[in-house]
């Protein structure tokens, strides 16, 4: 109860501190007294202000909710299969996102319309399309079969990446090439005040949703039968589990990119330092994910000024090391 | 033993080259067809067996130095991407990329010219050792194009054609620079992409052709690539008087709506947004006092 409530303070102070470093780096040189007075006297005609505030800010909390979605639905999708080399995007999102971005970027449909930038919109249904094939063909009489589901992902993800390479294979200029290179790789760049409320909105109505379904999914990681035995709907549990995973992911993938391992290391993490079936463990899980985040596009930027290392190579290299210190962990338990 | 074997092969090669250093250095004038060895812009030794008569161009801007020095009957092939001059479609298409090894063997070229950058090196080991040398050239400036046009000249013989060519370039670029050498230099940026945000860095040819034009790129810092990715906050720190790109339709639905933080900036403000030819910027060829005089327009209008 304790350690759990010191997880808590430390992951939020932590998060408040490599936001405040994250909006000192930049190309304009701004000092902690430039961020201050453009957080709380801000002049909109001071280009270094509207840069801290526009720009700076925007991409941090995207990073943020961004990490957050989706180490919470790595969390999920692990308990749901009761696996955990599970990630968010086993169901399809990631691909079907590229796709979506994909068909924009190589001029199928317009770039804009009325002033709405595309991509992420085809991304975003692009995701919802492929993740509802992937549902359909995991599911049998009346409920979702985990072992057909995640073939189904596994299937459908290699076939709309084939069609992916073909459209970039086929590629006549250099640029689209870039722009879906850059978009793969996962990028904060664009985020923007009308963009991040879409995911935001997402995750903490996800959040709050599963305040009240952490017991279930404890229990589901049980197995089924025994599950069943305790009075837990699993049928019903597992959808509301997809449909959750599959809007948070999508709003976080349609707009920052399909970042790789956040959604696969961080539940690791989680359960590492609060055990398999710590109450908060969701929560906790969100709020490292969130924090990992903003580590790594702080380190992109710093190490790779200005445009930042795509942050999808950042996560896995930071990432992977970390996960196999935890492989080898000796007192480390998927399920206890 | 391989030991023994390669000792012994090492002193075949050495004996072998020591007898051709003393036949190069006691009778130079007695072969009469002599190899011709040529070292190209990023120090590659290629050796010819005779003056190359059958050429091709793998970069469109050489292709259009070719048309603009040689015999147009000695060059024997176009790429996909080679629109310039109108003559040039007469010619048998061949792949740059991927390249048509075998499409390549069948049109038999003497040499293969190109540019740093457009053919891998490894491609170009590939082809050499199919026995056709690629003969690469590098250019930082407006005057590397120049020496680029009379270096194709001597390697073909057409040293006059090319040295003409290139002194009435250099007088036209002379004279455009002479117009503008006491303007208050204005900052240029010029983007070759927007999702994510590629420019024209300070290496490059566009660098230089805004200095003969008395303005200078916006962008001052050096990178590693010649065309750098940059972020939104960097371009408005940039704040650049002119921006290069598109019309301002086409900027405002592929650039603007994607950034509207950067409407901020001088060039939008005071809607100095232009349309540069795409072959014009990017291509060094003989055509760059056309654009010269195309980003002169824009300037100065």
């Amino acid at each position: 109860m304790m350690r759990r409530g010191l997880y808590f303070i430390l992951a939020l102070l932590l998060i408040l501190v490599v936001m405040l470093l994250g909006l000192q780096v930049g190309s304009f040189d701004t000092d902690a007294a430039t961020i201050f007075s453009a957080l709380f006297h801000y002049n909109p005609d001071d280009t270094t202000h509207f840069a801290i505030l526009h720009l700076r800010l925007p991409r941090l909390l995207l990073a943020l909710v961004v990490g957050a979605s989706l180490a919470f639905c790595g969390y999920l999708m692990q308990a749901m299969v009761n696996n955990g080399l599970a990630d968010p995007y086993l169901l399809g999102t990631a691909s079907g996102a590229s796709l979506g971005a994909v068909v924009v970027f190589f001029g199928f449909v317009p770039m804009t319309v009325a002033g709405l930038y595309l991509p992420p919109v085809f991304a975003l249904a692009g995701a919802f399309l492929v993740t509802l094939v992937v549902v359909i063909l995991g599911y049998r009489k009346r409920q979702i079969i985990p072992a057909q589901l995640l073939l189904a992902g596994i299937a459908l993800s290699s076939l709309v990446t084939a069609m992916v390479g073909l459209f970039t294979f086929l590629s006549d200029s250099e640029g689209k090439l870039r722009s879906v290179v850059f978009w793969s790789m996962g990028s904060f760049e664009r985020a923007s005040w009308e963009m991040v409320p879409y995911p935001a909105a997402a995750l903490s109505i996800a959040l709050l949703l599963f305040a009240f379904y952490q017991k279930q999914l404890n229990i589901l990681l049980l197995g089924e039968e025994r599950a069943q035995a305790l009075g837990i709907q699993v049928a019903q549990t597992r959808w509301v589990i997809l449909g959750t995973v599959s809007v948070v992911t999508g709003f976080a993938v349609a707009t920052s990119g399909p970042i790789g391992f956040v959604g696969l290391i961080i539940p690791h993490v989680t359960r590492g330092l609060l055990g398999a079936t710590g109450r908060g463990n969701l929560l906790l899980c969100a709020f490292i994910g969130g924090l990992f985040m903003l580590l790594c596009d702080l380190l992109s930027r710093i190490i790779y000024p200005p445009a930042g290392l795509p942050i999808g190579i950042i996560t896995s290299f930071f990432g992977v090391p970390f996960f196999v210190y935890l492989l080898f962990k000796k007192n480390y338990n998927f399920k206890e | 033993m391989p030991g023994i074997y390669t000792l012994r092969r090492a002193r075949f090669i050495l004996h072998t080259i020591l007898c051709l250093l003393l036949l190069s250095c006691s009778q130079p004038e007695r072969q009469p067809q002599e190899a011709l060895v040529l070292t190209d812009d990023l120090g590659r030794e290629l050796t010819l067996q005779k003056k190359p008569e059958r050429v091709f161009a793998f970069a469109s801007s050489m292709t259009e130095m070719l048309y603009a020095v040689l015999d147009t009957s000695t060059i024997i092939a176009r790429t996909p991407t080679d629109d310039y001059p109108e003559a040039v479609y007469r010619k048998p298409l061949v792949s740059n990329y991927p390249v048509d090894y075998e499409q390549v063997l069948v049109l038999k070229p003497d040499l293969i010219f190109t540019v740093e950058g457009i053919t891998p090196l490894e491609v170009a080991e590939r082809l050499q050792q199919l026995g056709v040398p690629v003969y690469y050239q590098k250019y930082r400036t407006v005057e590397d194009i120049f020496t680029g046009i009379e270096d194709i000249g001597r390697i073909m013989g057409r040293e006059q054609q090319s040295r003409q060519l290139t002194d009435s370039l250099r007088q036209e670029v002379a004279s455009i620079k002479a117009r503008h050498q006491k303007d208050e230099p204005q900052r240029v940026l010029a983007i070759t992409w927007s999702d994510p945000i590629y420019v024209y860095g300070q290496n490059t040819i566009f660098t230089d052709k805004l200095r003969i034009l008395g303005a200078e790129n916006a962008v001052q810092e050096v990178f590693e690539q010649p065309y750098p990715a940059l972020t939104r906050e960097y371009v408005l720190k940039l704040n650049p008087d002119v921006l290069l790109g598109g019309t301002k339709e086409e900027l405002e639905e592929r650039f603007f709506s994607l950034y509207p933080e950067l409407r901020r900036i001088k060039a939008y403000q005071h809607n100095r947004l232009y349309k540069p030819d795409d072959n014009l910027m990017s291509r060094p060829s003989p055509r760059v006092v056309e654009s010269l005089r195309e980003l002169e327009g824009f300037l100065y209008p």
